[in-house]
């Protein structure tokens, strides 16, 4: 444990949340927060390859390396290229080792393929300017000469017939003669994609239009709906198109190499088994929490803010076990959040609760762009500041948000009633802190209690389990550590 | 029920006529025409929704959202025999009180009362709720379900990239597929669904 803590992740320019001077302290600053070291809690954790000292310069290379076991030879004289990426890998420590691989790819494809053009396709969630904000921050539209887009749900579409009938894709992904699935591995929704299929995912998402994202969140259940992707990745229009994908490969603790296959699938198994290894044990370890107040406080809306390199929509679902697949419905995703009716009720008893760890909520800096309001309606809730209140009130998908949320003028005057309120001392921050957490010292030393009991849990009784269900090869582990 | 409390002001300095806006709006209140070389937008106050589409993805940055008198975008379930509600929803597998579209809350039993009231189109639909107003995503099959679900058809502009369709649920993914990805839980999520769908309705 150290007394110092990790510098959160800071506060950005962005249409979606407040200006940066708007946030004048956070909650790593309070007193009485300490850092954990990640390796504390983890000791298998894999060596981190950045952030490590050298730079952006190490993702070059390694990404470099990756591509040198890929099979560029679809890739004809005169092709035009598009490099498919998503907003997500944006929002991993700055967005630098994401954009330097998206550059790098580029690189190496005008190097060694005959490709007439290299452009950029950024998909998007909720925020239809988020991957443009990030393409200026990171000077990609100049190195893609002009060539790079943000493609959001709402833009033109195309139909492509897939085994689940006719689902729809966003033309300007697609307006190329070949695609590269560049994507990053962390578990992030592991609420939705249930880590079955996580490489696949953005197919059905990022890539695709509102009628394809809204099969997965309201026509297909739980786990089902994770076949939207695939289906859409094995058509043949989508096959005729594919070239190869590459993914940053993360662990808690920031990035751990760069893999990159013409089998996508084999490249998922690989992910499948990283994810669950590391990401398991840190929201199995957060689903030992007894009690807590959470502080928001991180550059992204609601759900997306991190701590320990989750997202902290998984922490509100780790009072279940969200990669056992015996479980239909984790305490928060789109299908839970549709079971309530309007008394607040779970229309049918066995809908998990949000939770209960969660005492209170502190929403000291986090983004609008993502109907948040179930957040606010299930647990208490300090918005901080009436700046960021006006934001929300403006938002048109968290025109709610601020019905459900008490409003504290500074972060001080929201602790002093979240401690007073919650009866708890134990804290964590989703702040983005890398490497480590930022957590008060009474849930540091909890959490250095139990992790390696639930890492050893983790490793003999749960992974065989998750990887059956998945029937992912057990061998894959040795190889993956 | 959305309150809108936004209206889209175009800045025509700025706008080059894309008809970007124009294609992404979910309710088709805006307009791009070109007079003796000029170009003209309007948006029609009446209509427009507060859903921030335009200004979103309009490239040049020309519009701009200027709040308005706050006003309600909602349908009143009681105005209509509630068992007709049900047997709609029902109809269209959601269950009246389930949460419809996250962003306004919107539940079944309000879209089945707006198409009971005469909705015979999405952007209608949109009208007369608010759904399709917030992240305009989410919603975009359970409203095409429930327009399908009370018989009608309706044809997509050309001048739109607006809801192109209604796709597959879990009720009607092919045996084959179920039978080759038992991994996907296709019939475990359908019995949840229904279980769901057939849960009596407390008021």
């Amino acid at each position: 444990m150290n007394r110092e803590i990790i510098p959160p992740a800071a506060p950005r320019i962005s249409q979606y949340g407040v200006d940066p001077k708007y946030v004048p302290k956070r909650g790593a600053e309070l007193e009485g927060m300490v850092s954990v070291p990640l390796r504390e809690l983890i000791p298998d954790m894999p060596k981190i390859l950045y952030p490590a000292g050298q730079g952006e310069e190490v993702i070059r290379q390694q990404t470099e390396a990756a591509l040198a076991k890929v099979n560029f030879s679809n890739i004809k004289p005169g092709n035009t290229v598009n490099i498919l990426a998503s907003h997500h890998g944006f929002t991993f420590l700055g967005g630098k080792p994401y954009a330097e691989m998206l550059r790098t790819i580029k690189d190496v494809v005008e190097r060694e393929t005959p490709a007439k053009e290299v452009r950029l396709r950024a998909g998007l969630g909720m925020r239809f300017r988020e991957t443009e904000e990030y393409i200026k921050a990171h000077g990609l539209d100049e190195y893609f000469k002009g060539k790079a887009l943000g493609v959001a749900p709402i833009d033109a579409g195309l139909p492509i017939e897939t085994r689940l009938g006719t689902l729809y894709g966003l033309h300007r992904v697609y307006d190329a003669d070949i695609i590269i699935h560049a994507h990053n591995s962390d578990v992030r929704e592991v609420h939705f994609h249930r880590q079955v299929d996580r490489a696949v995912k953005p197919f059905g998402m990022s890539y695709a239009r509102a009628e394809t994202r809204s099969t997965y969140h309201m026509n297909m259940g739980p786990r089902a709906a994770n076949f939207v992707a695939r289906a859409i990745f094995d058509s043949d229009f989508v096959q005729s198109k594919y070239g190869f994908s590459i993914f940053m490969i993360m662990c808690p603790a920031g990035v751990v190499t760069i893999d990159a296959d013409n089998d996508l699938y084999a490249l998922n198994d690989r992910i499948t088994v990283g994810g669950m290894k590391y990401y398991g044990k840190i929201i199995s370890l957060f689903g030992a929490i007894d009690e807590c107040i959470v502080i928001l406080d991180f550059p992204c809306p609601v759900p997306y803010v991190f701590a320990a390199g989750v997202i902290y929509a998984n922490m509100v679902g780790a009072n279940i076990d969200l990669f056992d697949l015996d479980n239909p419905l984790p305490p928060y995703t789109w299908y839970t959040e549709t079971f309530y009716d309007d008394r607040g009720q779970p229309i049918i008893p066995d809908i998990p609760p949000v939770n209960p760890a969660i005492k209170m909520v502190v929403h000291n800096y986090a983004w609008t762009g993502y109907p948040a309001t179930f957040f606010a309606e299930h647990t208490p809730t300090i918005m901080v500041g009436q700046k960021q209140a006006e934001l929300f009130n403006r938002d048109p998908m968290n025109l709610n948000y601020m019905k459900h949320a008490l409003l504290a003028e500074n972060l001080d005057g929201a602790m002093e009633f979240a401690y007073r309120t919650a009866k708890t001392e134990k804290v964590i921050i989703f702040d983005g802190a890398t490497g480590g957490m930022n957590v008060s010292r009474s849930l540091a030393d909890y959490l250095l209690k139990f992790a390696s009991q639930v890492s050893e849990r983790v490793d003999k009784t749960l992974m065989p389990k998750w990887l059956a269900q998945r029937n992912v090869d057990v061998e894959l582990i040795n190889q993956v550590a | 029920m959305k309150v809108v409390n936004v209206h889209a002001r175009v800045r025509m300095e700025l706008c080059k006529g894309c008809k970007n806006c124009e294609m992404v709006c979910p309710v088709y209140a805006a307009k791009v025409k070109k007079k003796k070389g000029e170009v003209q937008v309007e948006i029609n106050d009446q209509k427009c929704v507060g859903c921030w589409n335009c200004e979103q993805r309009c490239p040049e940055h020309a519009i701009e959202m200027v709040p308005c008198e706050p006003y309600t975008l909602s349908t009143d379930v009681a105005s209509f025999v509630y068992k007709e509600i049900e047997s709609l929803c029902h109809k269209a597998r959601f269950h009246p009180k389930q949460v419809v579209c996250y962003c306004t809350a919107s539940r079944a039993e309000e879209l089945a009362a707006a198409i009971l009231a005469g909705a015979k189109t999405p952007d209608a639909v949109v009208l007369a709720t608010g759904m399709g107003a917030g992240c305009g995503i989410e919603c975009n099959q359970p409203i095409q379900r429930f327009l399908e679900a009370a018989g009608l058809k309706y044809e997509r502009p050309k001048q739109s990239y607006q809801w192109y369709g209604r796709t597959l649920t879990v009720w009607e993914v092919s045996p084959e597929v179920k039978a080759q990805h038992p991994v996907f839980h296709f019939d475990e999520d359908r019995r949840l669904l229904d279980r769901i769908v057939k849960a009596p309705v407390k008021f």
